[in-house]
């Protein structure tokens, strides 16, 4: 799948090279164990009962067929279920709402769980919910957020807005006024989600008392500390008497960057059943009816243009449907405010107007998702930059090229305040189109628009990853934390091996072997002489977990700051022991070498068990040990620019597309884990692809799922996805290792290439997702 | 997404099946590939009391078709994957090739396919492009009914309770031709189409439009007087009416059967013969 990749794979692991990945011997034979895997003694299993009405009253819940011995029922009304979850922020504009852990008086969306039932499998679990009955009285329903409200999701919210927000800068209404031409679009994105291969998983078990008891929590989970911090206040326990434990997770892309009310539910049930574990595995129809979605959204927007193409103002409004519930921790804000403080994109663009509405209705919640709310912004920048080119018949690359930040632009403050550090998108953009043979690609497309033949098209899109945001770049939704930093420890083990606790989660993207070749080359060992571990928060000290890109920035930094350290430590201890200065002294491959001698004058062995366990040969002064934590925070965030140019060729007799070239250009620093690399770039290439052209959670005008299960609801395939060829340029990043996220960028391309591509091959603005062969055909039809 | 209780009987022959159905007073259901039912049970959406499974029948399976008089005979437990590799029937090898995806193709079968009867799959289409008499065995015995008769309605046919499907014979096309839409490699047909010159003339079969495939006698008539292809088209969209749903609009549909039914007539008046 992908063309370019490094097949390389050497042991020696230094930054730059694709060793061997050191959990795929695990997860490719199927050793890998996740939370479904877990057995204990007298585990039982949780099915939940869930809401077959998008929005109704409660009116009663019948379990008297159940025997509350097999089969406990839990409730709204069941004691401790009081707590509820209410994600903050002191934005002004944002207006707080409760998720209660099973709905409580009424439902707010087809899926919701209502009850929860205990049996001695997840089968018995299933027949035992059939015996619970809920009787409902309908409440008026509202689907789309930007839908006359028909009954207020919320008491708290009458018009059902959760947050509102205006981003404004210059004199946008001046600008337009004097703009070349005006430009005006409308677009509606899709639904679509997460859908790791892995649901939401986990095992609740509560040992002691109900007041001061243990709680440990295995859960696929991305953010366990924070996980952590969360039960510890909602449940009023010590911090110290809760342990989440995230093992192997197949996957999350933001969906379990999200403490979850069934998370909250199954933890109350273990509080009320001490000494019994709990375990809840989601199947796939839970999962696409309340697992947190995504990208439902509506853009009305204009854009200006001098003469030349510059963009000279840009304003309008955006819709983003929030859901049922403020998705806990992150708040109803999560898509709103990145899609306004974002939408401008890679552009430069000084007078900038847009008011952004995160609305509740009645389906499942909005939370985060790979690209947070950016494959629909950019999209949206994009449709206008084509709208732009066509009114001022200018080329539609030209008129990207013109309005690009550059290297000599930045920092580039964008117009909502963001710092933008890297400025080389024109590289990447130029990369692309080499690569692409752009000039053949064109003498085609004329060639059989003259004679006849299919229609090509060639679209594109430009864009920028904000990866690694620190504390200030992380202040914008004002929740009550700082997602800025993570920590690390490095420790070198008595045998001069060495082991790293970070607070960082992996869902499968390799930070297992990204962290162990930062923490090898900075302490100077061999990359098979150290062992990652995380997930577990009895073993680290802190970290907020894997989403927004951050892993490699501040995961990473943490480590590399840790295994300096750590290093610095054992050449003060070398130093004494081989009496050189540590000013000579380096560490390599786990020896130490004096300046201008081939040979090594001692291990890192060898000063490891002088440090743990010999201590009558220490230096004065040199406490026992050989370990370091550190904390990092990168304060802003590292932007990573990418490009992503693609030729189409369309069936104007069903409106089908074949992709024939998909060609992503990122520029993501310097390059840790090439294959890795490569690897996170393809797979968000795939799931751009898959949300642009296949995937959809199409509710009805009552709350109804209708794609319920993956029959309905089109995962793209690997016959669906076609070959990328993936470039970088490699710009380091101002951080102590020069790297950049690469997590979702190639998610923000492909809604806009593709429409982008149909725009040039048929002059049809596709202003719906997604890009089915039936709406183009339409298109086409009406054309015709 | 796990099944309600049920008990299960492994048959240990067609007639043993049979008595086991006859017996459950139409709670059960047969189970061949168990593709389409397997899901039907974890979703509840089918709760029988027990389910009979065929998959130990030797006398279902067929590695080759037996061929006579131009006509092929498989038996009911056919796999679509042998149905795919098969040389004796053409179209058949074609359209099962289509089907889903190798994993499902391997377990799933010609006849539970044909009982299932989604009128968007290419099984039920197959059969009655090719005139297939379908071979069922029940309480009172063995009849045969033409596939023109099975097919009652979308996941409905004239199958009763305490019947099997055991052997489907098949017209072998003179010429055929064959298309098909679908949103993703392996999903089921937005819309198929099927052009088969049989001994009596000319069938134009188009699947996915209504709750059963149909066949579309004023195609047929223009394909016999050698109308143009774009001729047969337009009265495709003309007698078709298509439903709407999720995936595809009515009109969609409609044009998109024309589109399809024009290919299949360009590649059945491309090919030769394969009957003699």
């Amino acid at each position: 799948m992908v063309a370019s990749l490094d097949q390389s794979t050497t042991t020696a692991g230094p930054i730059g090279t694709s060793p061997r990945r050191k959990e795929d011997h695990r997860l490719l034979t199927g050793r890998g164990r996740f939370v479904s895997d877990l057995q204990l003694p007298r585990m039982r299993h949780v099915a939940f009962v869930r809401s077959t009405y998008a929005h109704a009253r409660i009116v009663s819940i019948d379990c008297n067929e159940l025997d509350p011995i097999d089969h406990p029922v839990f409730t709204a009304l069941s004691p401790g279920f009081e707590v509820g979850l209410f994600a903050q922020s002191a934005l002004p504009g944002y207006v707080e709402t409760e998720q209660p852990p099973l709905a409580r008086g009424k439902t707010r969306f087809a899926g919701e769980a209502i009850a929860a039932v205990v049996a001695d499998d997840r089968y018995q679990a299933e027949d035992a919910a059939e015996g619970v009955v809920v009787d409902y009285e309908p409440l008026p329903v509202t689907v789309r957020a930007w839908d006359e409200p028909q009954h207020p999701v919320h008491d708290a919210a009458l018009d059902n807005v959760l947050l509102a927000r205006t981003f404004s800068a210059g004199d946008v209404d001046a600008a337009l006024a004097a703009a070349a031409v005006v430009v005006r679009r409308e677009v509606v994105t899709n639904r679509h989600g997460g859908n790791p291969m892995e649901g939401r998983a986990g095992v609740a078990l509560w040992e002691g008392s109900a007041r001061d008891g243990h709680l440990t929590f295995w859960s696929g989970t991305q953010i366990p500390h924070l996980v952590r911090n969360l039960l510890a206040e909602l449940l009023e326990l010590p911090e110290s008497n809760v342990r989440v434990i995230a093992p192997d997770v197949g996957g999350g892309f933001g969906t379990k960057a999200v403490l979850y009310p069934e998370d909250l539910a199954l933890c109350l049930m273990a509080r009320s059943l001490p000494g019994t574990p709990l375990k809840w595995v989601e199947d796939r129809a839970e999962h696409l009816a309340a697992a947190t979605a995504a990208r439902d959204h509506r853009y009305e927007l204009e854009a200006g243009f001098d003469a030349e193409g510059h963009l000279v103002g840009i304003r309008g409004e955006a819709w983003c449907n929030v859901g049922a519930y403020s998705v806990y921790p992150w708040t109803a804000g999560i898509e709103a405010l990145m899609a306004g403080g974002l939408l401008t994109g890679p552009y430069k663009v000084e007078n900038y107007r847009c008011s952004v509405r995160g609305v509740a209705t009645n389906t499942a919640p909005s939370g985060p998702y790979r690209g947070v709310a950016r494959p629909a912004t950019v999209y949206a920048m994009e449709c206008l930059l084509d709208s732009g080119a066509r009114a001022l018949g200018m080329d539609s690359i030209d008129i990207r090229r013109v309005n690009l930040i550059g290297p000599d632009d930045v920092p580039y403050r964008l117009p909502t305040r963001l710092i933008d550090d890297t400025g080389h998108y024109a590289e990447c953009l130029d990369a692309c189109i080499e690569r692409l043979g752009l000039d053949e690609l064109r003498a085609e497309q004329a060639r059989r628009r003259a004679e006849g033949g299919k229609p090509i098209g060639i679209g594109l899109a430009c864009y920028n990853e904000l990866t690694g945001l620190g504390r200030a770049a992380s202040a914008g939704p004002r929740m009550p934390f700082r997602t800025g930093h993570e920590a690390c420890t490095v420790r070198i083990n008595p045998d001069g091996k060495v082991v790293v606790l970070s607070g960082v989660t992996s869902q499968g993207q390799g930070l297992e072997t990204t962290l162990a070749q930062v923490v090898a080359e900075a302490v100077g060992v061999n990359y098979d002489d150290v062992e990652v571990r995380y997930g577990d928060t009895d073993q680290s000290l802190w970290g907020f977990g894997a989403f927004s890109s951050r892993q490699a920035v501040i995961a990473g930094g943490a480590a590399n700051l840790a295994a300096v350290d750590v290093r610095e430590s054992a050449l003060r201890l070398a130093a004494e022991l081989y009496e050189a200065s540590p000013d000579d002294l380096r560490l390599e491959n786990g020896s130490f070498y004096v300046a201008g001698s081939p040979e090594a004058v001692g291990t890192l062995a060898d000063a490891a068990r002088v440090a743990y366990l010999e201590s009558n040969r220490l230096p004065p002064g040199f406490e026992p040990g050989l370990d370091a934590t550190r904390f990092y925070d990168p304060v802003m965030g590292a932007f990573a620019a990418g490009v992503q140019v693609a030729a189409i060729e369309l069936d104007p007799s069903t409106g089908e597309i074949t992709i024939l070239r998909w060609v992503c250009v990122e520029d993501a620093g310097r390059v840790v884990h090439p294959q890795i690399v490569d690897g996170q770039i393809a797979g968000s290439l795939a799931q751009g692809i898959g949300g642009a052209q296949y995937e959809h959670l199409v509710y009805d005008d009552e709350g109804n799922l209708r794609t319920g299960t993956l029959l309905d609801y089109l995962m793209p395939t690997s016959a669906e996805i076609p070959e990328f060829e993936i470039g970088h340029i490699e710009r380091p990043a101002d951080n102590p290792l020069g790297v950049r996220g690469v997590g979702e960028g190639g998610t923000l391309g492909p809604a806009a290439v593709l429409a982008s591509a149909v725009a040039d091959a048929v002059g049809i603005d596709i202003d719906q997702l997604p890009l089915t062969p039936e709406r183009l055909w339409l298109a086409l039809e009406d054309q015709r | 997404m796990k099944s309600a209780p049920f008990d299960y009987h492994r048959a240990t022959s067609v007639d043993d099946a049979v008595a086991v159905l006859t017996a459950s007073d139409g709670e059960a259901k047969v189970i061949a590939g168990g593709q389409s039912l397997v899901p039907l049970l974890s979703m509840r959406m089918a709760q029988p009391t027990v389910l009979v499974d065929l998959n130990g029948l030797a006398e279902l399976r067929s590695d080759r078709p037996t061929v006579t008089d131009g006509r092929a005979r498989f038996g009911s437990m056919t796999r679509h994957a042998q149905l795919a590799i098969q040389t004796h029937h053409g179209l058949a090898a074609e359209m099962a090739g289509w089907i889903g995806h190798t994993a499902i193709r391997t377990r799933g079968t010609l006849g539970g396919s044909l009982a299932h009867a989604d009128p968007n799959a290419e099984c039920p289409a197959l059969a009655l492009a090719c005139d297939a008499a379908l071979s069922v065995q029940g309480a009172d015995g063995v009849r045969t009914i033409p596939a023109a008769e099975f097919f009652a309605g979308m996941l409905q046919t004239a199958l009763a309770d305490d019947e099997i499907l055991t052997v489907i014979d098949l017209a072998v096309p003179r010429r055929w031709g064959f298309a098909e839409l679908a949103r993703r490699h392996g999903d089921f047909a937005l819309v198929l189409a099927t052009v088969t010159e049989l001994a009596d003339g000319w069938r134009v079969v188009v699947g996915g439009v209504e709750g059963t495939p149909v066949r579309l006698a004023d195609a047929e008539a223009a394909l016999s007087s050698d109308a143009s292809t774009d001729e047969v088209g337009r009265t495709v969209e003309e007698s078709i009416v298509a439903y709407d749903d999720l995936h595809a609009t009515s009109r969609y549909r409609r044009a998109m059967a024309a589109e399809l039914v024009r290919r299949a007539v360009d590649q059945a008046r491309r090919t030769q013969g394969e009957a003699s």
